[in-house]
């Protein structure tokens, strides 16, 4: 068995006014990665290849064991794809969109999908043209769940949707993702999107990787210290500072290598640490990329 | 090639396209009553009626399953089922041609059937009538290929507006074609070596035309 679903490596594509930079990601099977960028940060060009729809310039895509874009065809029949810019034909109803799927994937399971009917509160003889956004969303997750994939990519799924419909369709996802052993991407420019679903995070700035590791790293690393120095005192060393804020004798420092030990290690050098705040993903997300692009403009 | 899919694509085509179908085969008939009503007014109109139909068809084929399924979205849907592009090209290519063929099958064979009518025959006419409904076929085959090539509904649109110009002239043309012209007339079929070598001509195009299609398209990097 692979032990990867995803495998990319050394990946470049280059557009006219945008390129994807040398990237290299790990998808193990059985995770689900939560893969945020900010609007243009090379999501969808990094779904995109690895659906097989877009050739990287150079590098080396497998997915579920396949090379991409060379056996894509093989790779999509256990791949479930729902991406924010997906519509569905507005003219046929969800019923006959689920007996074209039911047409294609031999693992089209029938008694799942007329349970998510009633989980998604859908009507299989409505017409797609009749649905709003939220059921729009909710009828092209039905579909792709449906065929039982093995690696499930959701590109964006709940842009555009409003509070109340994307509250219902996180839920739904979870509910279902719940008793499910899939392998997950999930794509949003939302933290709080992801944080509910993922195990794994990846952030990608500018088209490049910046960061990747279990959420649970993420969260247990990164913190905010909040020091007290005496007069004339230096900073004490801080592992992994990211940021340093505040202002001269009560800086706030941003690392991503926090450990306790860290706190005995300032009160040794004569620094008080006041506080020690636990940071959002949504403050990782933007404090990680902001030092990036210090570093690189550096 | 994915045979399966590929039908499973073109069955998807033929089914969302059921309506226009239905209607160009509806408006095909009326053009053919009018045709056989008789006289000279009824046949020039049952036989504007009938290209109209025909040049129609090919059109809103290659603009709603080509260009409309990008515009409005649904290009992701279908990518992200198990086909290549190549195989997404061969779709396209088989299911307009196919649905297309069907009519105007229907259409050019009710058409000589009716020129070869006993009682009032104008088998003279037979030779430019099947150069003329190729030329609309091979135009059905620009459009479709512009489409699929470029993805441009501005470039599927002047392509229409070129195939319908260019149908006029080429009809002009062949008309005035001396071995052509002459037996246009009569009520028996004189079938030239003119109207052989440009039927020819025109299914030499065709066949480079959709050579040309997989050519371009299989060179394509990005589909979406």
């Amino acid at each position: 068995m692979n032990e990867l679903a995803v495998h990319f490596e050394g990946v470049n594509k280059r557009y006219a006014h945008f390129t994807l930079n040398d990237i290299s990601l790990d998808l193990p099977t059985g995770s689900i990665m939560g893969f945020i960028g900010a609007n243009g940060a090379g999501k969808s060009t990094t779904i995109r290849i690895l659906m097989g729809l877009v050739r990287q310039d150079a590098g080396s895509v497998r997915v579920l064991g396949h090379a991409m874009p060379a056996e894509q065809t093989s790779a999509k029949m256990d791949i479930g794809f729902v991406s924010e810019d997906m519509r569905l034909y507005g003219a046929a109803t969800l019923g006959w969109h689920m007996e074209f799927i039911r047409s294609i994937f031999p693992k089209w399971d029938a008694p799942y999908a007329t349970d998510l009917l009633r989980r998604f509160d859908l009507k299989a003889e409505q017409k797609i043209k009749g649905l709003s956004h939220g059921q729009r969303v909710k009828a092209a997750l039905l579909l792709a769940l449906a065929r039982r994939p093995k690696l499930l990519v959701l590109d964006e799924p709940t842009t555009g949707l409003d509070p109340v419909a994307r509250r219902e369709v996180l839920g739904e996802l979870m509910a279902v993702l719940a008793d499910e052993d899939r392998t997950i991407l999930f794509s949003s420019h939302n933290t709080l999107d992801v944080e509910q679903i993922s195990d794994q995070i990846t952030f990608i700035d500018r088209g490049r990787i910046i960061d990747s590791a279990d959420k649970e790293i993420f969260l247990d690393r990164w913190r905010r210290l909040r020091l007290a120095l005496p007069p004339d005192a230096a900073l004490p060393h801080i592992p992994g500072v990211v940021e340093i804020g505040g202002s001269g004798r009560l800086p706030v420092v941003t690392t991503k290598s926090f450990e306790p030990g860290m706190v005995y290690a300032c009160n040794d050098s004569g620094a008080t640490v006041q506080a020690i705040d636990t940071m959002t993903l949504e403050e990782i997300f933007v404090a990680n990329v902001q030092s990036r692009r210090q570093e690189q403009i550096a | 090639m994915n045979r399966r899919m590929i039908g499973r694509l073109i069955w998807k085509d033929w089914y969302l396209q059921r309506w226009i179908i239905l209607a160009s085969f509806v408006g095909g008939a009326i053009s053919l009553a009018i045709i056989a009503k008789g006289g000279k007014a009824g046949f020039l109109v049952g036989l504007i009626l009938l290209i109209t139909v025909l040049v129609s068809i090919g059109a809103q084929l290659a603009v709603s399953t080509i260009v409309q399924e990008r515009k409005e979205q649904t290009l992701p849907f279908v990518m992200s089922l198990p086909i290549s592009y190549r195989e997404y090209t061969a779709s396209k290519m088989l299911g307009n041609l196919a649905i297309f063929l069907v009519v105007w099958l229907v259409m050019v064979v009710s058409s000589l059937a009716l020129l070869a009518y006993p009682w009032d025959p104008h088998m003279g006419l037979i030779p430019f009538t099947a150069i003329m409904a190729t030329e609309i076929l091979l135009g059905t085959c620009l459009v479709v290929a512009t489409a699929l090539i470029t993805e441009s509904q501005g470039w599927t649109i002047g392509a229409i507006m070129v195939v319908n110009l260019a149908f006029n002239f080429f009809g002009y043309w062949v008309a005035h074609i001396h071995n052509i012209a002459n037996g246009m007339e009569s009520t028996k079929l004189m079938w030239t070596s003119s109207a052989s070598v440009l039927l020819i001509g025109e299914f030499c195009t065709i066949a480079l035309l959709l050579g040309l299609t997989f050519f371009f398209q299989s060179r394509k990097q990005d589909f979406l």
